[in-house]
């Protein structure tokens, strides 16, 4: 399907001919060629990129007008960045890429879609500060992360999750009216998440963006902490050898090694209590081998040689102090806990790896990493609740997922878990991260089975371990396990954009 | 297409996380200077871009897409850089260059080349060099009475570039005369690499090219080549190989000059005037220069290579030697640019002709860069290079800045 010339030619006239194409060599660049995605996606009528809110209005207007669906995106790494059906065009937001401002005092910044987190995180930490970015990449958009994914990222033990961080937000809707949230509103400036009244943050921000989008965010702040280290981190040696060291005594990293879940749920719990740490997450072992080394080849000899064991149940600390003094109280405090729990510190030569790649941004900027296993990659889970809850949880799902693990169609990892802890451990998330190889269609099959399978056990055992996700299929099952919010979702987004244009869900 | 078919692999395993378009993490540097691929930056449509056009390669393959309907304006808009390479083989095992190039192929042979490139393979076919200058004028710069080492087993080659170019020829001779290295010209027999055929993916003519000079170097015994341009040192390192052994040993003429000044063979005059520079890393010298090793094996489940592939990530290039030139020069201060070594941004010369904007503006963007840094002046070491970025800023060829600096043996 195509747009008829006229809708072709109102969409050049808003954003000019170089910034519209419907050339199939073009639209491409955007499709879907991956075998094993087990949906179906249709191919845009036109990838458009416009360069203003004003013209994502008239943009969307035209869309509105003419029933046509709209996918906004940016980096294009998500599932839901895709054409999922006919008549759909791709707004490439790449071109609206300003940093409006960033705001030492008051701790907030002003960013476009466009913008990148190795473009905002660099110029936070010349000014001192930092911010909650997850684990996509350097090339993923922060505002699709703080508006339209989990935004849980590796610091939330201490630093909170970032849809905490999220401040006034601007959005065009459907029918290219602008919605500005918060103070913002009231023309009072972007720091207040949300003005007298209902918070309207909590309706646009859905997991993957709320039940599909409501419409296309233009501008958001977000929230900044202090960042005591180094403004400038120590880097140096050839790709893929690259050091990045934080040469501190302020910052140290120690990994454990646990038993059991449970133990590694107690130790998050004490460890939480006793207010310290910047990081503690139980790391998936997958990832961490394969961020570790720099082929498949060593992967799988490490993997296969000690790197499984080491890793079976890890938990990794990263201790981060205002002064020498208190990094002894801190190391005294967590070695306690680990004795009290059973954490083993695993071998110092695996360990030390963090040494050289710290801070977490760039440790996160390695996962693309897990991709490299021939390829076939899927999050699972992604739920949040307490961190006995997400514990039980990840015991769980030994369950049922041998039968994935043992067979071959998932690669061999069954406790390739991670939770991590929020807010001192009144709060967690969990993601179960299966990986499949991509040259054998037969395991791309198995997926959809072990979604279902995981599901049903969430859904037997009353767990809060999924998302409702952005597949109606989905919502619909797990809708009644989170209070029905699947209707509630629903009837927003028919209110809100009623001829159901903004990148439906599949 | 079987050609195609052999990096499936790669298509199949990108998932459209954008690495390949952005700065390395350890390199990051702020808002600015953070896009790293030429194409992706100026058209912004994501099949402008390595991940976009193993898109495209895969659609070609798949039959979807058909060669000759227009996607060659993408595939030879690009210049080949390898930034997309290098940036996703920092986490992946994926072979995005060789894909794109492969596809480069499979469309040169069935006709879609473009008339640019055609008219080019025609002038080195007629003249032997890429400018369809006189082949009798290849060596017209040297000066009357030059005398070389004709029984020595190094060559110093100095490629196309040195009809446009001829300082940087002389500065290379001047610098391996003061450090009494012994070479020898090829003369009339010296015929141009072959760097641009094969970029270019006309591959027959490549070979053939390519060919007649492993005879040669063969048939004359040679040793050792040192380049003087940075174009025929990429090509003898990572083309060459994949048409036979390459027996000499390659060196760039600035590797020579670094390990000549660290021992001393080379003195420096004290007198130079101050300037702030900025070395600009040349793709050809830096992550293409990297030795390609034939690999022949299956990938087994969960991406193992058998036998193990040595992969090609940018790794070893030549960077160290070419600073450790400017360090060693009294009264210059070094600044670096953000995107420098394995993650430079390319200048885009080898697409002025197939996509002139997006080229003049990949330019423009590292002067912004070089200046930005406080730079007064880029260095670069490679012809190419410094016909792309000369215009707007003043800029010299490294092994010139040198010349300039050398103290004793100055006369060639
Ligand atoms: C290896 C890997 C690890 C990841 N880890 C994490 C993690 O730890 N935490 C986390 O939160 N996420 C994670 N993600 C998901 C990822 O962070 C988000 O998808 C991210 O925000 C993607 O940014 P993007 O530029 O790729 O967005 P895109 O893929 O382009 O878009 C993401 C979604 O946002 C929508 N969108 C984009 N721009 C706008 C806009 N302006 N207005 C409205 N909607 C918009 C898109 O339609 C799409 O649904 C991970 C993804 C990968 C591949
Ligand atoms: S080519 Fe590599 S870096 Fe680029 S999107 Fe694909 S996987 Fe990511
Ligand atoms: S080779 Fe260079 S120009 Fe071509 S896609 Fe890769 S980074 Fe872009």
């Amino acid at each position: 399907m195509s747009l008829k010339r006229e809708v072709y030619e109102a969409l050049e006239a808003v954003v000019g001919k170089r910034w519209i194409s419907e050339d199939e060599f073009v639209l491409s660049g955007n499709r879907v060629k991956t075998p094993e995605v087990p949906f179906f996606y249709h191919t845009a009528d036109a990838i458009i990129i416009p360069g203003s809110t004003e013209e994502v209005q008239k943009v969307l207007r035209i869309c509105n007008e003419n029933g046509i669906c709209f996918v906004p995106l940016v980096s294009g790494v998500s599932a839901e960045s895709f054409a999922n059906r006919a008549g759909t065009v791709l707004i490439q937001l790449s071109r609206m890429n300003k940093i409006v401002e960033i705001n030492g005092l008051d701790r907030y910044a002003i960013i476009e879609p466009g913008v990148r987190h190795v473009q905002l995180y660099p110029e936070l930490r010349k000014r001192g500060l930092s911010y909650t970015a997850a684990a996509v990449g350097p090339g993923g958009s922060v505002l699709a992360n703080f508006t339209s994914s989990s935004g849980d990222h590796h610091n939330q033990h201490n630093a909170s999750r970032s849809n905490r961080y999220l401040l006034g937000v601007e959005m065009v809707m459907p029918d290219g009216e602008i919605v500005r949230t918060g103070s913002l509103a009231t023309d009072s400036g972007w720091f207040c998440p949300d003005g007298p009244g209902p918070g309207l943050r909590g309706l646009m921000k859905g997991y993957f963006g709320n039940h599909g989008q409501l419409g296309i965010i233009t501008r958001i702040a977000i929230g900044l902490t202090p960042c005591n280290g180094p403004s400038e981190i120590e880097s140096g040696g050839i790709s893929p050898n690259h050091y990045v060291r934080m040469i501190s005594p302020c910052s140290k990293v120690y990994v454990f090694n646990f038993e059991h879940i449970y133990h590694v749920r107690d130790a998050m719990l004490k460890i939480g209590e006793a207010e310290i740490g910047a990081t503690v997450l139980k790391y998936f072992y997958l990832p961490a081998t394969l961020m570790m080394t720099n082929s498949a080849n060593e992967f799988h000899e490490k993997w296969n040689g000690g790197y499984k064991e080491a890793l079976s149940m890890p938990l990794v600390v990263h201790l981060a102090t205002q002064s020498e003094k208190e990094m002894a109280y801190e190391e005294k405090i967590l070695f306690e806990i680990m004795e009290e729990t059973g954490g083993k510190r695993i071998p110092r030569e695996i360990e030390k790896w963090w040494d050289e790649h710290m801070d977490f941004f760039m440790i996160v900027s390695r996962l693309q990493s897990v991709l490299r296993l021939g390829g076939g990659w899927m999050p699972i889970k992604l739920g949040s609740d307490s961190v006995t809850h997400m514990c039980e949880i990840g015991r769980s799902i030994g369950d049922f997922i041998h039968d994935f693990t043992d067979t071959g169609k998932i690669f061999d990892a069954p406790e390739n878990y991670q939770i991590i802890p929020m807010e001192y451990g009144h709060f967690a998330h969990i993601e179960l991260l299966v990986n499949w190889d991509r040259t054998n269609p037969a395991a791309g099959k198995g997926i959809g089975e072990l979604r279902i399978r995981s599901r049903n056990n969430d859904l037997e055992n009353k767990f809060h371990a999924e998302t409702t996700g952005s597949l109606n299929a989905n919502m619909e099952a797990l809708g009644p396990l989170y209070s029905n919010c699947h209707l509630w979702l629903r009837r927003i987004k028919e209110a809100i954009d009623p001829n159901g244009i903004a990148n439906p869900l599949m | 297409m079987d050609k195609l078919k052999k990096y499936e692999y790669s298509m199949d395993s990108c998932n459209h996380c954008g690495q390949c378009k952005w700065i390395l993490p350890p390199k990051m540097h702020g808002w600015d200077f953070a896009e790293i691929c030429p194409i992706h930056r100026y058209h912004r449509f994501d099949a402008y871009s390595g991940q976009g056009l193993l898109n495209i390669s895969k659609e070609v393959l798949n039959g979807k897409l058909k060669i000759g309907e227009g996607l060659e304006k993408v595939l030879w808009s690009c210049t080949m850089c390898g930034a997309c390479d290098v940036n996703c083989k920092s986490v992946r095992d994926i072979e995005v260059l060789e894909t794109i190039h492969t596809l480069r192929t499979v469309c040169a042979e069935e006709g879609t080349a473009p008339e640019s490139l055609l008219s080019m393979a025609k002038k080195v076919e007629e003249t032997h060099n890429i400018y369809g200058e006189s082949h009798d004028k290849r060596f017209a710069w040297l000066p009357e009475g030059f005398e070389d080492d004709k029984d020595s087993d190094t060559v110093l080659f100095v490629g196309c570039s040195a009809y446009t170019h001829p300082e940087i020829a002389l500065a290379a001779i001047k610098i391996l005369k003061a450090g009494g290295v012994k070479f020898r010209l090829l003369r009339e027999e010296e015929f141009c690499c072959g760097a641009s055929l094969w970029r270019g993916g006309l591959m027959a003519d490549a070979e053939k090219l390519i060919s007649r000079n492993m005879a040669l170097f063969k048939e004359k015994g040679i040793k050792k080549i040192i380049t003087a341009c940075a174009e025929c040192f990429g090509s003898f390192r990572g083309i060459y190989p994949r048409f036979g052994a390459m027996e000499a040993e390659v060196l760039h003429i600035t590797q020579v000059a670094a390990k000549l000044l660290e021992e001393g063979k080379i003195t420096l005059k004290t007198d130079g005037e101050m300037q702030k520079l900025t070395y600009h890393d040349p793709c050809m010298l830096g992550r293409l220069s990297e030795p390609w090793e034939a690999w022949e094996g299956e990938i087994k489940p969960y991406g193992l290579h058998v036998p193990e592939k040595k992969w090609r990530r940018g790794f070893d290039g030549v960077y160290a030697e070419p600073r450790a030139i400017l360090e060693a020069i009294p009264g210059l201060e070094t600044v670096e640019m953000p995107r420098n070594k394995e993650d430079a941004l390319c200048c885009a010369y080898h697409s002025r002709e197939t996509d002139g904007d997006m080229s003049a503006c990949t330019a423009e963007e590292r002067i912004r860069e070089a200046k930005a840094m406080g730079a007064e002046k880029i260095v670069s070491a490679c012809p190419f290079c410094l016909d792309a970025l000369s215009d707007a800023m003043p800029m010299e060829d490294i092994s010139v800045l040198l010349a300039r600096y050398i103290e004793e043996g100055g006369a060639i």
